[in-house]
């Protein structure tokens, strides 16, 4: 701790200057300086992603406690972009809750799921990634619920739930991995590479993607996502679906074993993912609420990230996280824009919505890999390690549905779209949205060489055109066709399959009335001395046992 | 020599001190005025914290048991105080929240007159806290079977009062029925006690441990003393007494009783099985004891769920929280590098317990103070009167819910890995599924209290520094999420030589 360079007071910074304003934030004037708040916070983790080297890491406290930062190349792609696309929301969200009474609250729990999420992609030991993996899903609890809506509690209610389900999973996971090394807290690196050789590999295997993917919202557990992502504040909705969700994809690139092969393991990853990724599209097409397709949306291509990382857990290549968290960061800050873009044009008039509806268009073509767009980066970068197979044309394949669930999305926003009036949306709104949305479709052209070691070059060659531009150009004709002549269908509700864990409720609701029941018939008197009795019986009786019964010798 | 003789004097006048220095403050609540009364108690509480203090100071530094025979008689005829890790660990514990609660429980400076009087607890207040304290340090130093008795009995008749400090009658029936069951418990362990009196002619629990072997007397006894001390702690199923009286205290006298009496049985029971009873023994019962304590966790939790009062909530919480201290029973007994762990993991899950349920119970008489009620259906935007006391209770929660970073988080983490080593698999499920429970009664009144009521609250003006207070206690309970995940020396100072060896 001693001498610490300014790449080491930068990493440091990243997580604790959120959370000291946080805590500062307890003083109501301070609260009331959100302006300042939301844009100091996310600095620190733009200006490490930028400078800090690959490779740097920080030791904060030594072992047994041992706090470790690392920074490697997925987890300075999401660092940056999630700072880039805090910043920006921060700005919105500035503007968008301006005569909010409860902003101050907003910027608390904004605060701590900023903290939290740079804290993920950045340390280095186990336990403290299980601290920031909390700290980031709880505190984005309060970003979902803060309109306080019966949706948004409900919404609310099943995220906690399903969030303490996840990190009762993934502490299981974890206390069998680290069982291997004989550390108290060891290195996540060091837990993993002792995977192999456990004698619970296959437990720890399962919970842990069972753990990540529910956060990522891979189907079935995704049932949390669209009603939460839908419900909260504009700004809220675009981290949640923007960044919140990435804790899942860095928990995988973390804790999966890569560098050696998992055939059984990938190929159920990789078949969950593709499914979602269809899934998503299809649930997202009956959507009637932009907020809410997107969030399918987000279903979809966090599908689509699991099938990525599936192909590489099977195939042992340890080049596919880094390719992944490209692909993560290109939908991050594409989600987060739309997402802005449903407030922006909630405050612009239907007549001068044209500019707006473009801009949405092409951040939704974008998404789908359009060729010479920043996503068409994207979709290229996983398409190696995904080869030749059925797979890989699936793989394509979901990318027409995701043009198509994005013409859907364009064609919603006009129904949010203010019914009078002449003026553009206020500056404070358009400003970031649309920085953010420039910045969305460009930086995938900055970062792909670092990240891929490929040249742009090899992009604009017209094979990697045809195979950019088909989905696209099918789901654009299949778009106009059904819009030609829409069938009809209802609304699928969202959390669509949370209605069949209905009986689940049900079968929950009869054990606690059984343990309610037990409980009264336990607290009598006479029940109770009764017991007395019994247990000073059953406790003589099995040390009788264990005494005299000649084997065992007390 | 002088040195040597003055470090063995203040060693005595320390373990001495912890017992009696607490009963300091009774003279003051009978001669002074009240006001003047209630600030010399909280200065004696604090006295008695410093003591502990110093004693444990005292302890690891020395790294050996401090022991004393008083009037210098030795047993089996004198009578013996010794702290080892583990006494002075629940002695410092113990008395930490007791010095909370005396601050919690003070009249707020300045306040109205009128208001005085409402705020205000009774002198008796002062003085059974004064008892309990003195009884709960006799219990963890006392080394012999009588004296023992004599520090449970007194506990039993300064705990109980407390439950009906207000006299109402739903609070006197509640105290009856924990004396009553108290009693029965009492008469259980003295029926053990004498049989072993009979059988070695001793009550001093290291001699009787040295002539202990499973003879049939023994082996009832134990059981006898065992039922006892599971009926004090209000164990599954004997819990009839725990939530009615927990929960019907005034807050102040909730958070002690849930927080630190209910601990004196356990470390009793601690010490008849780790102590006391022949390993044998002891690896035989340990399942039975973890049994009960599974469904103390699961049909707590449970019915904890469907409470409609907040304070009945807690209560159950805590008759499900006990539960984690039987678990570790199994893991702890048997010979493994691994009992290490688990012993130390339920040492931390005690004291995170005692601290985060004394600031939870506080917390929640302060949101019944400002609501005047503590309905769970009415608590909707409770947090906008009551900012801090929701903190405590959040922060106290998580570390019931063992979520990093708190106390909880550790205690767990450590019970967890004890049990995957030793292929406990049902304990390690019986964990994870209290946890979640833990978070749906935690997250379902936090939740509410986050909410915008439908309807500006009628709040009544709650004393800040008294939500200070729940603060500073669930911060402790925090603050044990920062010790490193691997066994505790100091827990393991002066514990029998049963135990050499386990230690790494």
């Amino acid at each position: 701790m001693g001498n610490m360079s300014t790449s080491d007071l930068l990493l440091l910074a990243a997580v604790a200057l959120p959370l000291l304003l946080a805590l500062a934030a307890i003083k109501p004037w301070v609260r009331r300086r959100a302006d300042v708040l939301l844009l100091l916070a996310p600095l620190p983790g733009l200006v490490a992603a930028l400078a800090v080297p690959v490779g740097q890491s920080l030791l904060v406290v030594p072992p047994p406690f041992r706090l470790t930062f690392a920074l490697d190349m997925p987890g300075a792609v999401l660092l940056g972009g999630a700072a880039l696309l805090w910043l920006a929301a921060g700005l919105y969200a500035v503007f968008y809750l301006k005569d909010d009474p409860a902003r101050g609250t907003f910027c608390v729990w904004w605060l701590l799921t900023l903290a939290g999420s740079f804290a993920v992609f950045l340390v280095a030991d186990v336990a403290s990634f299980y601290l920031a993996y909390a700290l980031v899903s709880f505190s984005a609890y309060g970003l979902a619920t803060h309109d306080d809506t019966p949706e948004a509690r409900r919404a609310g209610r099943v995220y906690l739930a399903l969030t303490v389900l996840g990190e009762a999973l993934l502490i299981a996971a974890f206390v069998m991995l680290a069982s291997s090394v004989t550390d108290a807290n060891p290195l996540i690196r060091d837990a993993v590479a002792g995977l192999s050789a456990s004698p619970w590999k296959e437990a720890i295997l399962l919970l842990l993607l069972v753990g990540f993917t529910m956060k990522m919202g891979l189907f079935p557990l995704h049932v949390w996502m669209p009603l939460a992502h839908a419900v909260a504040p504009v700004p809220g909705s675009a981290v949640l679906s923007g960044i919140v969700v990435k804790a899942g994809v860095i928990g995988l690139i973390r804790f999966l074993p890569w560098g050696e092969g998992w055939p059984d393991w990938g190929a159920g990853l990789l078949a969950v993912g593709l499914f979602t990724a269809f899934y998503g599209v299809a649930i997202g097409l009956t959507q009637r609420h932009p907020k809410r397709a997107l969030a399918y949306s987000t279903v979809s291509q966090m599908g689509v990230v699991a099938a990525v990382l599936g192909m590489g857990l099977k195939a042992g290549d340890g080049a596919v996280p880094a390719l992944a968290a490209f692909y993560a960061v290109n939908h991050m800050l594409l989600k987060g824009a739309m997402f802005l873009t449903v407030g922006v044009v909630a405050s612009t008039p239907r007549g001068r919505l044209l500019p707006v509806l473009a801009v949405a268009a092409l951040l939704g073509l974008s998404l789908a890999g359009l060729p010479f767009t920043g996503g068409a980066l994207a979709k290229y970068a996983v398409k190696a390690p995904m080869g030749d197979g059925l797979a890989a044309f699936l793989l394509a394949l979901s990318a027409g549905g995701t043009t198509l669930l994005m013409a859907r999305y364009v064609l919603l926003l006009l129904d949010v779209a203010q019914e009078g009036g002449e003026a553009l949306a206020p500056r404070g709104l358009l400003v970031p949205w649309a920085a953010l949305s420039l910045v969305a479709v460009l930086l995938p052209f900055g970062l792909f060489t670092p990240v891929t070691g490929l040249s742009l070059g090899t992009l604009f060659s017209l094979d990697t055109l045809i195979k950019g531009l088909w989905p696209v150009a099918l789901g654009l004709a299949v778009g106009a066709l059904i819009y030609q002549k829409p069938p009809r269908f209802s609304e699928v509700p969202p959390g669509d399959i949370l209605a069949a864990a209905a009986p689940l409720g049900a079968l929950y609701a009869r054990v606690r009335d059984s343990a309610v029941l037990l409980d009264m018939v336990l607290r009598r008197w006479s029940t109770a001395a009764l017991a007395v009795v019994m247990l000073a019986f059953v406790l003589a009786y099995v040390m009788a046992g264990a005494a005299f019964s000649p084997p065992i010798t007390p | 020599m002088s040195g040597i003789l003055g470090s063995a004097l203040a060693g005595d006048m320390l373990l001495v001190g912890a017992v009696i220095l607490p009963l300091f403050a009774l003279p003051p609540l009978l001669l002074a005025p009240p006001r003047l009364a209630e600030r010399l108690s909280v200065l004696v509480l604090l006295a008695s914290l410093l003591v502990a203090l110093a004693l444990a100071a005292r302890v690891g530094a020395d790294g050996a048991a401090l022991a004393t025979f008083i009037g210098g008689w030795r047993p089996p005829l004198g009578v013996g105080l010794r702290a080892d890790g583990f006494s002075a660990f629940m002695l410092v514990m113990t008395a930490v929240v007791l010095f909370a609660t005396g601050l919690f429980a003070m009249t707020t400076p300045g306040a109205a007159p009128g208001r005085v009087a409402r705020g205000r607890m009774p002198p008796a207040f002062w003085m059974l806290l004064a008892s309990v304290f003195s009884a709960l340090n006799l219990v963890f130093l006392a080394e012999d079977l009588f004296t023992l008795y004599v520090a449970l009995e007194l506990l039993t008749f300064a705990a109980v009062p407390l439950v009906c400090l207000d006299g109402k009658l739903a609070q006197v029936e509640a105290a009856l029925r924990y004396l009553l069951f108290a009693l029965f418990g009492s008469v259980l362990y003295l029926l053990g006690a004498v049989i072993i009196y009979g059988l070695y002619g001793t009550l001093d629990i290291i001699l009787v441990a040295r002539a202990a072997s499973a003879s049939p007397g023994f082996v009832l006894a134990l059981a006898a003393m065992s039922v006892g001390m599971m009926a004090k702690a209000a164990l599954f199923p004997l819990h009839l007494w725990l939530p009615p009286a927990h929960s019907g205290a005034p807050p102040a006298a909730s958070a002690m009783l849930s927080a630190v009496v209910i601990k004196a049985p356990i470390f009793l029971l601690v010490r008849f099985w780790l102590d006391l009873a022949p390993t044998g023994l002891a690896v035989a019962v340990a399942p039975v004891l973890a049994g009960l304590g599974a469904a103390a966790i699961l049909v707590g939790s449970l019915v904890a769920l469907a409470q409609p009062r907040l304070k009945l909530l807690i209560a159950y919480s805590t008759a499900a929280q006990i539960g984690y201290l039987f678990l570790m029973f199994p893991l702890a007994v048997v010979a493994s590098p691994w009992s290490a762990l688990a012993w130390t993991g339920g040492a931390l899950h005690l004291a995170s317990h005692a601290f985060s349920k004394a600031a939870m119970f506080m917390a929640a008489g302060l949101m019944a103070e400002a609501l005047g009620h503590d309905r769970i259906s009415g608590l909707s935007g409770v947090g906008r009167a009551v900012p801090v006391a929701l903190v405590a209770f959040g922060l106290g929660g998580l570390s019931l819910m063992g979520l990093p970073p708190a106390g909880g988080f550790i205690a767990k983490v450590m019970l967890l890995s004890a049990a995957i080593h030793l292929d406990a698999w049902w304990i390690a499920a019986v964990i994870l599924a209290g946890g979640l429970l833990a978070g749906g009664y935690v997250l379902k009144v936090v939740g509410l209290a986050l909410q915008r009521p439908a309807e500006p609250l009628a709040v009544r003006p709650v004393a800040r520094w008294r939500e200070w207070v729940a603060l500073a206690l669930a911060l402790v309970a925090v603050g044990f999420g920062f010790v490193p995940l691997e066994p505790s020396s100091f827990l393991f100072i002066g514990r029998p030589a049963s135990w050499a060896g386990l230690v790494p």
